[in-house]
């Protein structure tokens, strides 16, 4: 079978805040586009995972990077001996075969790579291929979800308003503080205090966020830092490697989190 | 640590005596300590630093007051503990307040009691922030540094409270700290209730009162330092008396910057009244008198049209000093010359170039292919570069560097360097020569050019380097004898400028204006007039394909930027309030060229 790699085996842990299982699944069932959004490292892509498992679809993850073209998502010719072959690429093998195909962080990529997606994305459900003279009609199980973070606090980095209307959304933030708990817990695998003093330090650094960071630490830098602290090492020294240092250059606000940091232990 | 805690007045003359050494001043760690703040508990609350004033001790505590957390203005070291432990503890504590505390009504009160009550409710507020944040406790105890002792002085025994109140280790067999401990941690469950202070704090004051112990309330401070004197507590009738600098602090800072950028148009007001300056003829007398080159229209808003061929553009001879202002300028920090010259190197500015016989890209080259495809069946070995992909590689971009060289950048504006006071004039000639030494070292196609003006008949026009002329010590020398004078019709220089640049044969045709303010011109009343023309000019080059940037030199205040950025539009103003800065601010103009 097609696809037998992209397949997801093993339940994705995904601990759902809210009701986003569920309006996934009505959206997967009439194949509508979902754009997840939220800052970084908030489980967008765990969530898609864990989705893909659950519905039992093959997932193709594309991390875009801004010299991605639309050659790159939809497939290239080739060399050989013979001559030239075409090779499909990531997007085309999803919507050939039925996958669900997710596109991280697709405001990085180039404008001609979001722009291909469009006839993707409406009632045609196609996709053309102009170097081979091809429309690929999309399998049923088709579905395009792409993720993006509007912390980016620039203008040219935004998706054009007619790639954004083609979506349904999902809004991602850091869940409540208890459950933030229970994933760091589960995922570091910390005891609970520990987990809810990581959160809590989680959140002074959130507050600071538009204020000297950027932002705040995200859900997987807890869990980086409740990894550390599960091997043994203090709790502050591992905040201070897997939070403060790599959030921000500035001293000042280093010295200021850090404080913060050791007011919660 | 002495037996005998010592008095105030003896901490405080410790305290100044030891000042000078690890002394640390607000402003060094403001930024950092608004953000421990804002980290803790999610607010910003304002901060004003508090002049120590005379030398009065109170001047050295912290206060909070109608939700204005005032520091001291320098902090010493403090009980082993850094400077910067005593502003953050003192802050933690002035928080604390903010959030857990209430003002109560102070009338009728007696100090002693108010003291008492304080102290508890010090504490009160400090538990609960403890009970969030645990490790303020490692912040506030090491200040605790009170002892037992026979001595029974109302403020000994306080202090030794307060610490009893926050150090689980500190044993203490007076009978009276025994008993307000008691007191409070029994009272555990009803910490939240901004009463309970006034419940423990009513008790133990009146035992104090029967142990005829008195307090000296004019030299009472509230130990350890950290804490703050308490004033925001209470709710008086007459306003309680401050140091009167304290309230005039943030009336001072608010007023000084309407003032400051009311200087340029007080100049050309002055300038207007001068007869001399006004009736100057076009200087039969001057040496750098110039030729006529051309005429412009100028946009009369008023009648919303043109006036044609109103303003005259007299090109005159830039006078050359010396090139070895301008090296000396660069010498100086060869670091920031590097960091510009990166900057502007780095940018690409050119059409998306479709690039052929690659080794990789996004597509295949056809023609590459088939050359290789006949290659290999002719037994050759293929070249293997079939690939085609399309970059910018080419900086395809123009620049006139159009300076304002009116009277009013000879302006002083605050030092940037922390050396010798300098002016607007001297800023633009620095930036000036950054940019140029790095747009030359790119090969860059540049002009610079410098405008003043004295009435609509004479916009004086200097060329200090053209498109073609080499980057020479001729073109340094013209640059560093630029002087300031006339005034500032910006819209007739901009066409001219325009015009210039109009022929150059680039992708990306950029005049970038250095100036310190706004358009003026002593045949002008009306200052929106000129304003109208600019922007009018501005879309005009805008038109024709030449992009128009600003850079304000000095200017700091916000009301300053709100008519350039209407004359330019917002994205195209950068202000630039310090030099240094602008290797940071060139990214940004840079952004917005290729964006």
């Amino acid at each position: 079978m097609e696809l037998r790699e992209y397949r997801i085996e093993r339940e994705p842990y995904y601990r759902a805040s809210g009701d986003e299982v569920a309006l996934f699944e009505a959206a997967y069932a009439s194949r509508m586009p979902v754009m997840l959004k939220g800052p970084t490292g908030c489980g967008k892509t765990r969530f898609i995972e864990h989705m893909a498992w659950r519905l039992g679809k093959p997932l193709i993850t594309v991390a875009c990077n801004e010299d991605m073209t639309a050659a790159d998502l939809v497939g290239r010719h080739l060399l050989d001996a013979e001559g030239t072959v075409w090779h499909d690429g990531p997007l085309t093998r999803a919507v050939r075969h039925g996958a669900i195909c997710y596109l991280d962080e697709i405001v990085e990529a180039r404008q001609d790579a979001t722009v291909i997606i469009h006839p993707l994305t409406d009632e045609r459900r196609l996709l053309p291929i102009e170097k081979r003279n091809e429309l690929v009609v999309a399998h049923p199980d088709f579905q395009l979800v792409i993720a993006y973070n509007p912390g980016y606090q620039s203008v040219v980095k935004d998706l054009k308003e007619s790639t954004k209307q083609r979506f349904g959304a999902l809004d991602f933030t850091y869940p409540p503080a208890s459950v933030e708990a229970e994933i760091v817990a589960h995922e570091a695998g910390v005891e609970p205090t520990v987990a809810r003093r990581l959160v809590q330090i989680g959140e002074r650094s959130r507050n600071l966020r538009g204020r000297g960071l950027d932002e705040g630490a995200s859900t997987r830098m807890l869990i980086h830092a409740g990894r550390l602290a599960a091997r043994g090492v203090a709790l502050e020294a591992a905040c201070r490697m897997a939070l403060v240092l790599p959030l921000t250059d500035d001293a000042d606000v280093r010295d200021a989190l850090s404080a913060a940091i050791t007011a919660c232990l | 640590m002495s037996e005998v805690p010592p008095r105030p007045e003896e901490a405080y003359a410790r305290i100044r005596a030891e000042g000078g050494a690890g002394e640390l001043h607000f402003s060094d760690v403001e930024r950092q300590l608004r953000h421990f703040l804002t980290a803790l508990w999610g607010r910003d609350v304002p901060m004003r630093a508090l002049s120590a004033g005379g030398d009065a001790p109170e001047a050295r505590r912290s206060g909070f007051d109608g939700g204005v957390i005032r520091l001291p203005d320098a902090l010493p070291a403090l009980a082993g503990q850094p400077a910067e432990a005593l502003f953050r503890a003192s802050l933690a504590h002035l928080a604390a307040h903010l959030i857990f505390s209430r003002r109560q009504l102070a009338r009728g009160l007696k100090p002693l009691l108010m003291a008492v009550v304080g102290l508890v409710e010090d504490a009160r507020v400090e538990h609960l922030a403890m009970r969030a944040f645990p490790g303020l406790r490692r912040l506030w105890l090491p200040f605790h540094v009170a002892e037992p002792s026979g001595a029974l002085i109302a403020a000994d025994l306080m202090e030794r409270l307060s610490r009893a109140l926050i150090d689980p280790g500190y044993e203490d067999a007076n009978h009276w700290v025994a008993k307000g401990r008691a007191l409070f941690f029994d009272g555990k469950d009803q910490w939240e209730d901004p009463d309970f202070s006034l419940r423990v704090g009513g008790l133990l004051a009146g035992d104090l009162g029967k142990m005829r112990v008195g307090l000296n309330h004019k030299t009472y401070l509230v130990e350890p330092a950290y804490r703050d004197d308490n004033g925001g507590l209470w709710e008086f009738d007459t306003p309680p008396q401050v140091p009167p600098d304290d309230h005039d602090l943030p009336l001072e800072a608010m007023r000084a910057e309407p003032s400051e950028g009311q200087e340029p148009d007080e100049f050309d007001g002055a300038a207007r009244n001068d007869p001399a300056a006004a009736s100057a003829p076009a200087g039969e007398a001057d040496p750098e008198a110039g030729v006529p080159v051309a005429r412009y229209p100028e946009w009369d808003y008023r009648i919303g049209l043109q006036r044609p061929g109103f303003a005259r553009v007299v090109e005159c001879p830039a006078p050359p000093s010396s090139p070895a202002l301008i090296d000396g300028l660069l010498a100086r920090d060869p670091g920031m010359v590097r960091r510009v010259a990166r900057l502007v190197r780095a940018a690409k500015f050119s059409r998306p170039e479709r690039l052929r016989r690659q080794a990789e890209g996004e597509t295949l080259d056809l023609d590459a292919c088939v050359e290789a495809a006949v290659e290999r069946r002719l037994g050759h070995a293929p070249d293997p570069r079939v690939h085609a992909a399309t970059r910018r590689r080419f900086r395809d971009l123009s620049v006139l560097v159009l300076l304002d060289v009116s009277q009013s950048t000879n302006d002083p504006v605050s030092d940037p360097a922390g050396g010798a006071p300098t002016t607007v004039l001297a800023l633009e000639r620095h930036a000036t020569a950054l940019l140029a030494a790095a747009m030359a070292e790119a090969g860059d196609r540049f002009a610079v050019h410098a405008f003043c003006s004295n009435g609509r008949e004479e916009v004086r026009y200097q060329r200090v380097k053209d498109f073609g002329d080499p980057y020479d010590n001729a073109a340094k020398a013209r640059l560093g004898g630029l002087r300031g004078r006339y005034s500032t019709r910006m819209g007739t220089a901009l066409r001219h400028a325009g015009r210039q640049i109009a022929g150059q044969p680039t992708h990306r045709r950029l005049v970038l204006l250095i100036t310190d303010g706004e358009p003026s011109d002593i045949d002008s009343g009306d200052r929106r007039y000129l304003i109208e023309d600019t922007r009018k000019a501005v879309g005009e080059l805008a038109g024709a394909g030449v992009d128009v940037f600003c850079v304000r030199l000095g200017g700091t205040s916000a009301a300053d930027a709100r008519d350039p950025a209407r004359i330019f539009g917002g994205r195209n103003v950068l202000t630039v309030e310090r030099l240094e800065r602008l290797p940071d601010m060139l990214p940004q103009l840079y952004f917005r060229l290729t964006a």
